[in-house]
């Protein structure tokens, strides 16, 4: 029946899109920590 | 020095320095006047379609007209550096927030004034006999307008690509204000007019709502 | 960090058992059948948009009244993920709405409130990313929070008032019936589900601006001392 496949998209459109977006917070704190890390050696470095 | 006496200095010094040049005040009229002419020519509108959409048309005008004027407001302390001036002066934060409210109130005003009549004359609505309560719908709405439009124009002026930011920022605020407005006005139109009071509340409560938060939050858009 | 991985597997499961419900569980409607269950996903949605957004309001308060830092970052949060559900609820919608009523979109008063409040908190995230000083930037995004917040009624209120004077479609069965505990049940064990999964990603949302606000000091510090800029530094969205 074709109200599955809507039913179906409504489904993913809702997890996905918390996905992707969590996913993207993820990456940016991941990245975000590395570059204090990398901030924190050059402070010393110095 | 009182409030009220502080405010009203200002707004002297604001309509005095509008009043000097009268460039705002008639560029605002003249794209108020473009919206309605081009109207015209995008829709060809019949009489019937005019009175219709007339009202809507009347106060889509009015809001792009208000938000282009509106932006001046603050931006234009901002680029002579008044602000700083502003703020040592022993004047209150509201003082200062409810002269600009009052002069733009003031300017809106008299961009309706001309708008108004003009578009009753190309459209052929009659406004006999509705003056009264349309005037009441058009002061409601106009407070409404410049209240929120004055505090935005504090917070865009501070911004990048502040003249986009303002309209943005105030049209989706102002839905409520152009739905009512738009209604009651309708409501005035019509064969039997008859002002519809529900819209005239939201309106009031619309007005109300916001030139308390404005003084409540007054502080935090006159500060550095 | 154990209380994270407990809430994050405890949700997990919520989203499992609820879809579970959604699906399977929950009785089929007379004149919709499967397409009705997309309400299991879509008013948890709203109610969630309309949490972050209720918190975001407090955090603006809040941040205005203490000017600390970590409301702001909450502010923000609350507000981005108030979109991303308020995002859900708009596409759920139409989904539902092609098979049911043949359209994808009508101008009826609720979907036209949710579809205006929609474009008032992007105007909010608009306004932030076209601020550059740190503290105006969480004064006026705050104050502009709060009058967004106090429009929402009356954006609700206006469009009811509006639309009821106009013909409409009739929603039929979708604002949760009630009268079988079954719907009700299943209902909210997905209200549960999705505000558990809003309020974990609204959580790392937090942490992120926080730790953001970390580098940002981080660097500053490092710029003072120095006198140059530091070749970390760069802009991050």
């Amino acid at each position: 029946m074709k109200n599955f496949e809507n039913l179906f998209a409504a489904w993913m459109v809702v997890w996905a899109v918390f996905f992707v977006y969590e996913v993207s917070i993820a990456r940016r704190l991941s990245s975000l920590r590395q570059d204090i890390e990398s901030l924190k050696q050059q402070m010393r470095g110095r | 020095m009182s409030t009220a006496r502080s405010a009203a200095i200002l707004l002297a010094k604001e309509l005095r320095s509008e009043f000097r040049t009268r460039e705002l005040l008639s560029a605002t009229i003249v794209f108020a006047l473009v919206i309605v002419v081009l109207f015209s020519f995008a829709f060809d509108p019949t009489a019937a379609e005019s009175r219709r959409y007339g009202p809507g048309l009347l106060w889509i005008s009015f809001l792009f007209a208000g938000s282009l004027m509106l932006n001046p407001s603050f931006a234009r302390e901002r680029l002579n550096d008044t602000m700083d001036a502003l703020r040592m002066a022993p004047i209150s934060p509201f003082a200062i927030l409810s002269a600009k409210m009052l002069a733009n109130f003031i300017f809106m005003s008299l961009v309706e004034v001309v708008l108004v009549p003009v578009f009753s004359v190309l459209y052929n609505v009659s406004l006999s006999g509705v003056m009264v309560p349309l005037i009441l719908v058009l002061v409601l709405g106009t407070i409404g307008l410049t209240v929120t439009g004055t505090v935005f124009s504090a917070i865009s002026s501070h911004a990048r690509l502040r003249e986009v930011l303002l309209p943005l920022l105030l049209l989706p605020i102002l839905t409520p204000l152009l739905i009512a407005a738009v209604e009651a006005t309708a409501s005035l139109l019509v064969e039997q007019p008859a002002l519809d009071r529900t819209w005239v509340a939201l309106l009031a409560g619309f007005d109300i709502v916001f030139l308390t938060a404005s003084w409540l939050l007054c502080d935090y858009l006159i500060e550095e | 960090m154990k209380v994270r991985y407990a809430a994050t597997i405890l949700v997990a499961g919520l989203i499992f058992f609820a879809g579970y419900a959604a699906l399977f569980m929950a009785p089929d409607e007379r004149t919709m059948h499967l397409i009705q269950r997309i309400f299991y996903f879509h008013v948890p949605s709203w109610m969630a948009m309309f949490t972050a957004l209720s918190l975001a309001f407090i955090a603006n308060i809040a941040y205005l009244a203490t000017r600390k830092s970590k409301w702001d970052s909450w502010g923000v949060s609350a507000v981005e993920l108030g979109v991303v559900c308020c995002t859900i609820g708009l596409a759920t919608g139409p989904l539902w709405a092609k098979p049911v009523w043949g359209i994808w979109w009508t101008w009826d008063a609720r979907l036209t409130t949710t579809f205006i409040l929609w474009l008032l908190y992007i105007a909010y995230l608009l306004l932030r990313g076209l601020l550059d000083d740190p503290e105006k930037k969480a004064t006026l995004s705050a104050v502009f929070g709060i009058f967004a917040f106090l429009d929402a009624p009356l954006v609700y209120v206006s469009n009811r008032l509006w639309r009821t004077q106009h013909p409409q479609p009739v929603i039929l069965g979708a604002s949760g019936s009630g009268l079988d505990p079954v719907i009700g049940k299943v209902l909210l064990l997905c209200v549960l589900a999705v505000m558990g999964v809003m309020l974990l990603v609204l959580i790392d949302r937090y942490r992120l601006e926080q730790l953001r606000q970390e580098f940002e000091e981080l660097r500053m510090e490092y710029e003072t001392l120095n006198l140059e800029p530091s070749s970390i530094a760069k802009e991050r969205p």
